[in-house]
């Protein structure tokens, strides 16, 4: 294995260029390599946009889902990476899975490290896991795994199966409508920054086979935890599976069910037609 | 401090009559139509010059400018300049909870008198500059260095000039109060004929009322309205079922535009004192405020209904006087939507929710509808939001007091955030 400490953030635009233009001719086996970043520091600001998108209150905790946006950019420099076996257009984000041992204090300095794992067969096409772990103190606080589906590419040999589903209970109580506007793709890049152009406008997301631009999937998992702010506990599994794409603009419902003391499932589904875009299940650790 | 409490006494009210939003009251702000009612009470009571212990009121949709709108309005009113006053705002609960402080203070002997009022206007309504707008301006006006101001300044799009414009929509569930009301509506199966019904009373009673010289002493006339603007006194079953349904969805969707309560202008003002006080002023006690209760319920995650706070609000405050929910001879249940009375009342008469939501043995059980809302309610006078407190409370005390002694009337509002405030009068 290999491990490279990377002294800034990749620039993303930058990133997103290179993965259109070096998409053909990948193939083999994921890479055993990892990227680090150490002694990041929270931006304020970033973070201050980001709870305002996502509609977290700004505290001097992060956000569960903030330590993605840490770790993303180094997942796409890896997906953009010569020896990455797939191409990163057209992979689609179809399951997230966070684990929090503790709140993440915004002043802590964090380590980051990210790395490809899973390579998995699914009935149309390959998986992948990119993991993402952030350290403080010394001991891993909070894990991430994002599994990215790639519609017609073949795992390797002997590959395990895909696992990307979630079970939900029945989730029949709306709990908030959204009314998702057509620049909320724009509004979490900026955040995020999170650029890929399926989420930009209309225009940039026809041409990689979107009718419309689609929103963030984690955008709508932080929206989600966001709307139970104050009843989530400290250390959780928050694992949701993406389904079907959320075009913008949309009006969506979140659903939400108390399962256990401190543990929840949420639906965020169309108000009209009833399309489920994300299920998710939360648990207490 | 005092040793004992003493119960406050509801001296009398005075309220202007309620406009239909962006009506006869479209020019007014909120401070002309609260300063207006202070003046009106003032006039009733030979308050002019005269200095109360407090006068406390609030608005729902308010001006970030009117952030002292209560002590504005007291010193552009007649009361003397050395009147004390503070703003509240509790949703739909405002005038009520602000009658509660008035009456808690003089209980405990910290003010002698008081004024509790509320207002609201849907017309002149506190736009806002667009929220990204805004952050841009604050930026601009942070900026220190001309390259900076340019930096701010170039963050202006034309879409930002679209304002922000106030919604009646629940900041954490994004559904307007009426898709909520609708919601609950449909779990306790309140048809659409019994919420007409109930309009139809509301109407009448509101226009019966006000025929038989009601209001005289608690309603003074402004811009041209002496009558409550809403009140449509040929109010019929057959004219109300007519109406499409504006809340709700498909088939079973069943809350119209008379049904709920339109949007309104005014404003209303009752003043409370020690008996004492009512004495020495040569002034009548109408009714004392014996008690009060507030509830709230988890209308984003928890499954209640987002106006189903009182139903929780009144056993507790019953319990705590030994009384039944049988033991009034008046009731006022804020008519936010008829569904809404008649979806709080099927919960009381309810065992299952008793038993479950409220940890009862048995139900709270019915209401005689004769004493229900007897001189009309929300659905023919109108509600802007701050005001109906005070409309309530005047007038209910003024009911008791007409009925004789010893007379117990019983208030119950709900308000936006899942919260809910009742209250007990008695002659």
């Amino acid at each position: 294995m290999s491990r490279t400490v990377l002294e800034d953030a990749p620039a993303m635009p930058a990133l997103f260029a290179r993965a259109a233009l070096t998409a053909r001719g990948r193939g083999g086996d994921l890479p055993d390599t990892r990227l680090a970043r150490e002694g990041v520091q929270v931006d304020p600001a970033q973070l201050a946009g980001y709870a305002r998108v996502c509609r977290f209150p700004l505290a001097d905790a992060l956000p569960v889902t903030f330590p993605h946006v840490l770790a993303f950019p180094l997942q796409v420099a890896l997906m953009t990476d010569r020896s990455f076996p797939l191409a990163l257009p057209g992979l689609v984000h179809v399951r997230n899975r966070i684990e929090v041992e503790r709140p993440i204090g915004v002043g802590e300095p964090l380590d980051l490290e990210v790395w490809a794992e899973r390579f998995a067969a699914h009935r149309s096409g390959a998986t992948v896991d990119l993991c993402a772990a952030v350290s403080a103190g010394g001991a891993v606080v909070w894990r991430g795994r994002s599994t990215y589906l790639a519609r017609g590419a073949h795992a390797p040999e002997g590959a395990p199966a895909a696992d990307v589903e979630v079970s939900v209970g029945a989730l029949d109580r709306m709990a908030a409508q959204w009314r998702v506007p057509d620049d909320a793709g724009r509004r979490y890049a900026k955040v995020s920054g999170d650029v890929n152009p399926i989420h930009l406008s209309g225009l940039t997301a026809k041409a990689f086979g979107f009718k419309r631009a689609i929103a963030h999937g984690m955008w709508v998992k932080a929206r989600a935890l966001a709307a139970l702010s104050g009843r989530l506990p400290d250390a959780l599994t928050v694992d949701v599976a993406f389904r079907k794409p959320l075009f913008l603009p949309s009006t969506v419902t979140l659903s939400t069910a108390q399962v256990s003391p401190g543990g929840w499932d949420v639906a965020v589904r169309n108000a009209a037609s009833d399309t489920e875009h994300l299920v998710g299940a939360i648990r207490p650790r | 401090m005092a040793a004992q409490t003493r119960q406050a006494a509801i001296v009398g009210g005075n309220r202007i009559p309620f406009a239909r939003s962006n009506s006869a009251y479209s020019r007014a702000s909120n401070q002309d139509m609260l300063t207006a009612t202070l003046d009106g009470l003032v006039a009733r009571f030979g308050l002019q010059d005269q200095q109360v212990g407090e006068v406390v009121a609030g608005a729902v949709l308010k001006h970030s400018r009117d952030f002292n709108l209560t002590r504005e309005s007291v010193l552009g009113s007649r009361l003397s300049a050395a009147t004390p006053a503070y703003d509240v705002q509790q949703a739909c609960g405002t005038g009520l909870e602000a009658a509660i402080l008035v009456a808690n203070k003089i209980a405990l002997g910290q003010i002698e008198s008081g004024i509790a009022g509320g207002v609201d206007t849907t017309s002149d309504a506190p736009l806002a500059v667009n929220e990204d707008l805004r952050r841009v301006l604050i930026s601009l006006n942070s900026a220190k260095t001309l390259p900076q101001r340019l930096k701010a300044l170039a963050g202006i799009r034309p879409g930002q000039l679209v304002p922000e414009i106030p919604r009646n929509a629940e900041p954490r569930t994004g559904l307007a109060m009426g898709d909520h009301a609708a919601i609950t509506a449909k779990e306790w199966e309140i048809g659409r004929e019994e919420q007409d019904e109930l309009t139809v009373r509301s109407h009448h009673n509101l226009a019966a009322a006000y025929d038989r010289g009601f209001f005289d002493d608690l309603v003074t006339p402004y811009l041209g309205l002496s009558r409550d603007q809403n009140l449509r006194p040929d109010s019929s079953l057959e004219k109300l079922a007519k109406l499409k349904p504006v809340f709700g969805q498909g088939e079973g969707a069943t809350m119209t535009a008379a049904n709920s309560t339109p949007l309104t202008d005014g404003a209303s003002a009752v003043l409370l004192a020690s008996d004492e006080w009512a004495a020495e002023h040569g002034l009548p006690v109408l009714a004392h405020l014996v008690d009060a209760q507030t509830a709230a319920v988890d209308y984003v995650h928890g499954g209640e209904g987002l106006l189903m706070a009182p139903a929780y609000a009144m056993p507790v405050m019953l319990a705590r006087n030994g009384l039944t929910l049988q033991d009034f001879d008046f009731y006022e249940i804020h008519e936010a939507f008829a569904s809404t009375v008649l979806s709080t009342m099927k919960a009381w008469e309810d065992p299952a929710f008793c038993k479950e939501k409220l940890g009862l043995d048995a139900p709270l059980g019915s209401i005689d509808r004769a004493k229900l809302n007897v001189n009309g309610s929300s659905l023919a006078a109108g509600h802007p939001f701050a005001a109906t407190g005070g409309r309530i409370v005047a007038s209910l005390a003024k009911q008791l007091h007409e009925a004789g002694p010893g007379k117990r009337g019983l208030i119950s509002i709900c308000a936006a955030g899942g919260q809910g405030v009742v209250a007990i009068l008695e002659s």
